[in-house]
């Protein structure tokens, strides 16, 4: 069945097909079931039923005039277009749009590393370039620079931070949008506008100084649908001389609570790179008497974990740090940051790990010599892009929910027991909260926390438990004012209408921008939660 | 690792795929001036005992141990970025989804698929593949 895209027929689709190719070269427009097959979200939760959207078409322009000029062929026609860098948002809908019908804009064949100054620290990149491309320029030119890649690293710098996407280092780099530095955008109406210090000419500051004069746009264009971005500045990390690591752990339950004060000190003074929470008593989990008490409905009181955690011999809760810097500041960190938990809370203790200069040899980047058990994946903890974290995906895939939670250890403890009883009404899917469920800290100064069910592809009764346990997630969440930071497209709408305050201003602010800079809805109609008025209802 | 018997057949397999008029994929792989294989791919973890003997000669094999990154990252995807190039494997299957991801984009496509456990819902069960170009953006 040929997917076509709104109030649109063959005839004239086939026309516009026709123009597109024109436009960028034929061997660059896809269309038709058996080409169409790489522009499907294979981690799709409604995997082959009515509800997966489904582009009718792609075109992969070369340079941003062609990308001018197809945002106003599609403009012409009224044919809304879906921008994708390099398709792999898995989780979040991967390279398939918000409306069924879309065509697909692939910037793929934008690949090019424009600029890379070691000296002043940054980047400029087209949205085709991923973080491999960009590590493999820094090696190819031996420049000391340092990439803050996600895993895998198949992703793109533009499209990931354009997601609001996180990584693994510094505080400062793990914010991928927050680290950006200029945009050059192609706007609904195809004109090329460009952010900060690039809107004035002759500037050599547009990648060092991001906002320039006035209103500053740039953040309409993550997770939005307000242009097509095609090209974007990076602040980028010298490459650190040393990098040491060490564990903490402390005994009871609530200790957590002080760890968090300390360990949210040191990650906002600077001192340390990304960390892992987890806890010894995960080992536990495997004993049915344990895990019992671990998912309590209401969940366990402090004394019956603390009794538990003492009869295995265990500490409750632990976390690992990381150091990167000269050698001598990196051990004086990690000795400052050892005597400040340790004095606090009663019982902790202490262990360094692992340190070596950078760059780290493929064996240290395997992290086999730590003398603890450790959850740091070393290759994106020193921005080494890999393909290896894929392993721990299971079945076909998984959809993620990534609330949003305050930074301190009762916030933590909140949302092991509310969420943790909601997701009861699931029982076939893992208990992803728990007593023992730590937070992430990707983000500079946030806490997050992971509800990832699987998908699988022959089992629609299976993914239909995932998506509506996903929604009620959602929504229970926002009654405690715990959001989403990223969602797929079929769960956009449900995400955006949680940010209510105010009878949903913000979304009807976005939306009166849309309806005056894209009319006629051509550019990622939904994204965001954001619609045009065409598909408003 | 795989067995003998599963290594065996296909190294009856291999030889076929020089002739297109003859292979068994002949309805999958895309109309090749040569039809043969670029590169096979091989997991040495899932090397039979007797090692990769029974592939045929004059075939380049490649070689990793579970992580595909240094060899995808040196090798493929290099060789990806021109057009032509058909690469088979014998790996897990989670290796194989990394790389049919990666080749998409690249406009190709896992032209033949199969399992070669007993049991393939188990997690990382081990498959042999072919993976070729499909979009004519990179056909030869």
């Amino acid at each position: 069945m040929t997917i076509l895209p709104p109030d649109m027929d063959e005839a004239r689709f086939a026309a516009f097909l026709r123009e597109l190719g024109a436009a960028v070269g034929a061997d660059w427009v896809w269309s038709g079931e058996k080409d169409m097959f790489p522009y499907r979200d294979s981690f799709s939760p409604v995997w082959n039923t009515e509800e997966e959207r489904h582009a009718s078409a792609a075109v992969a322009p070369a340079n941003v005039e062609q990308v001018s000029e197809v945002v106003r062929i599609a403009r012409r026609h009224r044919v809304p277009l879906f921008p994708i860098s390099t398709g792999k948002n898995f989780g979040y809908g991967g390279p398939s749009p918000n409306v069924t019908g879309s065509v697909v804009l692939d910037l793929k064949r934008m690949n090019r590393v424009l600029e890379l100054n070691e000296e002043r620290a940054y980047a400029l990149l087209e949205p085709g370039v991923s973080y491999f491309d960009l590590y493999r320029a820094i090696q190819e030119r031996g420049l000391r620079l340092m990439v803050d890649c996600p895993d895998p690293g198949w992703g793109s710098p533009v499209g990931n931070s354009l997601e609001r996407g996180v990584g693994y280092t510094m505080p400062y780099f793990r914010d991928h949008f927050g680290a950006h530095c200029g945009m050059e955008v192609v706007l609904p109406d195809g004109e090329v506008m460009r952010t900060g210090m690039g809107a004035m000419p002759g500037a050599d500051t547009w990648q060092e100084y991001p906002y320039g004069f006035g209103p500053d746009p740039s953040g309409l264009f993550a997770q939005g649908n307000f242009g097509v971005v095609t090209k974007m500045g990076f602040r980028l990390m010298p490459l650190p001389e040393h990098y040491q690591t060490g564990l903490i752990t402390v005994p009871k339950r609530r200790d957590f609570v002080k760890l968090v004060e300390h360990v949210n000190y040191l990650n906002d003074s600077g001192l340390i790179g990304e960390v892992e929470y987890g806890s010894p008593l995960s080992v536990l989990m495997g004993d049915g008497d344990f895990a019992a008490l671990a998912t309590k409905t209401g969940g366990p009181s402090d004394t019956a974990m603390d009794a538990a955690a003492s009869a295995a011999g265990l500490h409750s809760w632990q976390v690992e740090l990381q150091f990167f810097g000269p050698e001598a500041a990196t051990r004086a960190n990690w000795n400052y940051a050892k005597d400040r938990i340790l004095s606090a809370i009663p019982g902790a203790e202490a262990k360094a790990g692992d340190d070596f200069p950078l760059p780290a040899s493929e064996a240290e980047l395997e992290n086999v010599t730590q003398p603890y058990p450790t959850r740091i994946k070393r290759h994106r903890s020193l921005g080494v892009p890999s393909l290896v974290e894929w392993k721990i995906v299971r079945d076909d895939g998984h959809i993620g929910f990534f609330p949003v939670l305050p930074r301190t250890g009762e916030a933590v403890f909140e949302v092991q027991r509310v969420l943790g009883d909601a997701m009861k009404e699931f029982p076939s899917l893992p208990p992803f909260f728990n007593a023992l469920t730590t937070p992430l800290m990707w983000h500079t100064h946030t806490f997050q926390m992971v509800f990832a069910p699987s998908i699988k592809h022959d089992d629609p009764a299976h993914n239909a438990i995932s998506h509506e346990a996903m929604k009620k997630c959602v929504a229970v969440a926002a009654e405690h004012g715990w959001g989403d930071y990223r969602a797929s497209p079929i769960y956009q709408d449900d995400v955006s209408a949680t940010y209510g305050f105010n009878d949903h201003i913000l979304r009807r602010f976005h939306e009166q921008l849309k309806d005056a800079i894209d009319p006629d809805g051509i550019i990622a109609p939904g994204r965001g939660g954001v619609w045009p008025r065409r598909f408003r209802t | 690792m795989i067995s003998r018997r599963e290594m065996l057949q296909w190294g009856m397999v291999a030889p076929a795929l020089a002739s297109v008029s003859q292979i068994a994929f002949a309805g999958e792989l895309p109309a090749l001036g040569t039809g043969l294989l670029d590169a096979i791919l091989l997991d040495d973890r899932l090397s039979p005992a007797a090692g990769w003997s029974a592939l045929p000669a004059g075939v380049t094999t490649l070689h990793f141990a579970g992580d595909v990154t240094q060899i995808w990252y040196e090798t493929i995807d290099p060789a990806w970025r021109h057009r032509g190039y058909v690469l088979g494997g014998i790996t897990a299957a989670s290796t194989l989804f990394v790389l049919e991801t990666l080749a998409h984009q690249q406009g190709r496509r896992v032209v033949s698929h199969v399992p070669l456990n007993a049991t393939p819902r188990k997690p990382d069960h081990s498959v042999r593949w072919i993976i070729a170009p499909h979009h004519r953006s990179v056909m030869p």
